[in-house]
């Protein structure tokens, strides 16, 4: 199996402006996996929506410190086994910082609306850690964190939409084993697993009137996460652990999260 | 404007059988606008890599899963040999690997037991193998990395720790990283107590930025002559209490240094240390 990309990628890194072109081409062979650059990129992305999106989210941001921000546009072309296809991808990682507290944020640029209310709730955030409510909603973006690790205790099912790393239609499923590979880059061993997962539930309602995590405060690790509350006037780091998920809204947003992940607002 | 260039050569092996094969090579060329980065070749690095490598090969174990990474940059030529056997690994190179192997397979007599208990933290801890560099990585490394205040260390333990502009491959800005821990100790107290738990290899670690804490995971310990579960050692860098140290700095096989997403191998040596937490 011989699969070929060419690339171009511009990275906004904590204020450096990285511009980056390559191509290669990586051979599967029985169990072996060879992978190489080959020939140059044709491709290139004008650095103007990095440097756009950056200032944006700086603003939105303030006053909190930005710890780490990293803004990217590429473009592939990918081909293997006869298939051609072309991937657009624009993508945001952001760590805000308050005290002792770090929030995250992996997003799309039509997600740049998370950033200031998580800056805010952040800026007046307690730093004691309190026991989670009960009954609480995730923001679709903690949701979309978390979906990965929740097939034990959620109907986690693979959408429909998009190539896999062998240029092959996902298609949706649930369960494994998922017939679906994940490839991020030509010099990674492709690798089976749920892409753009999606979760069920019973019911789309959302008591809006429930607590809130607003927030991510570290990567989730399988069902549990450290996440920032947002319970009226008061807003508290305390680590969740989801057992059972009550509620699920209808609309969903496609997040960055192992192999894509659609968050909604979510209630447990 | 700045010029990096380098080539890496990856192999992964099981047992003897290559799995894995990678080449990577480019040039970054900076200036005030930033950093533009391509997949250039410059042959001369490429066969030095090439070079590199047929040394990592013929020196490899064959009973392992290893990696072999051979870098060559218009800097230096260096290489890494990741040896795991079972739950259990060490970063060595061609010269040392024997060595450390031997480390490796006393380790692992240590795991070898299901259901041991974990040591009691207030338990001083005896440092062996030069693990202690670890320790000094996270606590004094990276904090040093942050800006933020030196350790304060009796007089007869110093740390150097030189930090220098470093990147892991072309695409990565440089970030200011260690490229070597050397804990050296001069006239030390050496009063160990009757139980110390002795860790002899260790998983990993971390420094938390924002709170100074330092997590050091360690992977085979004993205690009283009786292995030890894998433990994890959480502590506030202020916390660390050195007691005692003997001996010349010994080379640890094993610091992999990951921050922002750049792996960077790290020298690291340190004498037997003795400490408290606090």
């Amino acid at each position: 199996m011989i699969y070929r990309k060419e690339g171009a990628v511009v990275r906004w890194e904590n204020g450096v402006l990285v511009r980056v072109s390559e191509s290669g081409v990586a051979i599967e062979e029985g169990e072996r996996f060879e992978c190489r650059p080959e020939g140059s990129s044709r491709l290139a992305v004008d650095p103007a929506g990095v440097l756009a999106l950056a200032q944006t989210i700086q603003e939105r941001a303030t006053p909190i410190v930005i710890e780490r921000l990293i803004v990217t546009h590429g473009v592939a072309e990918h081909e293997c086994e006869g298939r051609r296809w072309r991937e657009e991808t624009q993508r945001f990682h952001l760590s805000l910082t308050h005290g002792a507290l770090r929030a995250l944020i992996d997003a799309t640029p039509e997600r740049l609306d998370d950033v200031a209310p998580i800056a805010a709730a952040l800026s007046r955030a307690a730093t004691v850690e309190r026991t989670a409510p009960q009954r609480l909603r995730l923001a679709p973006h903690v949701a979309a964190a978390l979906l990965p690790g929740l097939s034990d205790v959620a109907r986690i099912f693979q959408t429909a939409g998009g190539l896999d790393g062998y240029g092959k239609p996902i298609v949706a499923t649930s369960g494994a084993p998922w017939p679906n590979w994940y490839r991020p880059s030509y010099r990674m061993r492709p690798v089976r697993m749920p892409l753009n997962v999606s979760i069920e539930a019973d019911s789309a309602w959302i008591d809006d009137a429930l607590p809130r995590a607003l927030a991510l405060l570290a990567p989730p690790a399988g069902n549990t996460a450290r996440v920032l509350i947002v319970d009226g006037a008061e807003v508290y780091p305390s680590t969740i652990r989801v057992e059972r998920v009550a509620g699920v809204a209808s609309e969903r947003f496609w997040y960055p999260y192992a192999g894509g992940s659609f968050g909604a607002e979510m209630v447990l | 404007m700045t010029r990096f260039a380098h080539a890496i050569r990856e192999e992964l092996w099981s047992r003897g059988r290559l799995l894995e094969s990678r080449l990577e090579h480019g040039e970054a060329l900076g200036d005030e606008t930033g950093i533009l980065a391509r997949d250039a070749r410059d042959d001369a690095l490429v066969a030095a890599c090439d070079r590199e490598l047929e040394r990592l090969r013929a020196a490899m174990p064959e009973d392992a899963l290893v990696r072999l990474v051979a870098e060559a940059s218009l800097e230096e030529i260096s290489s890494a040999m990741t040896v795991r056997v079972g739950p259990l690994s060490i970063v060595t190179d061609a010269v040392h690997v024997e060595r450390d192997m031997d480390l490796l397979r006393r380790s692992r007599t240590l795991r070898s037991d299901a259901g041991l208990q974990a040591p009691d933290p207030s338990v001083p801890l005896l440092w062996l193998h030069g693990s202690a560099a670890v320790l000094l990585h996270e606590a004094a490394g990276h904090a040093q990395e942050h800006g933020h205040d030196p350790l304060t260390l009796p007089a007869w333990l110093r740390i150097d720790i030189p930090l220098r502009l470093r990147r892991a491959t072309f695409r990565d800005v440089p970030l200011l990283r260690m490229s070597r821990v050397l804990v050296s100790q001069n006239g030390a107290p050496f009063d160990v107590p009757s139980d110390p738990v002795e860790v002899h290899l260790v998983e990993g670690g971390a420094y938390e930025p924002l709170t100074g804490m330092v997590t050091v995971r360690v992977a085979a310990a004993e205690h009283r002559g009786l292995p030890v579960a894998p433990f994890e050692i959480h502590v506030h860098r202020n916390a660390i209490r050195f007691l005692g140290a003997s001996g010349d700095p010994i080379r640890y096989p094993g610091v992999i240094c990951s921050r922002e997403g750049q792996e960077l191998v790290v020298g690291s040596w340190a004498p037997l240390l003795l400490t408290e937490l606090t």
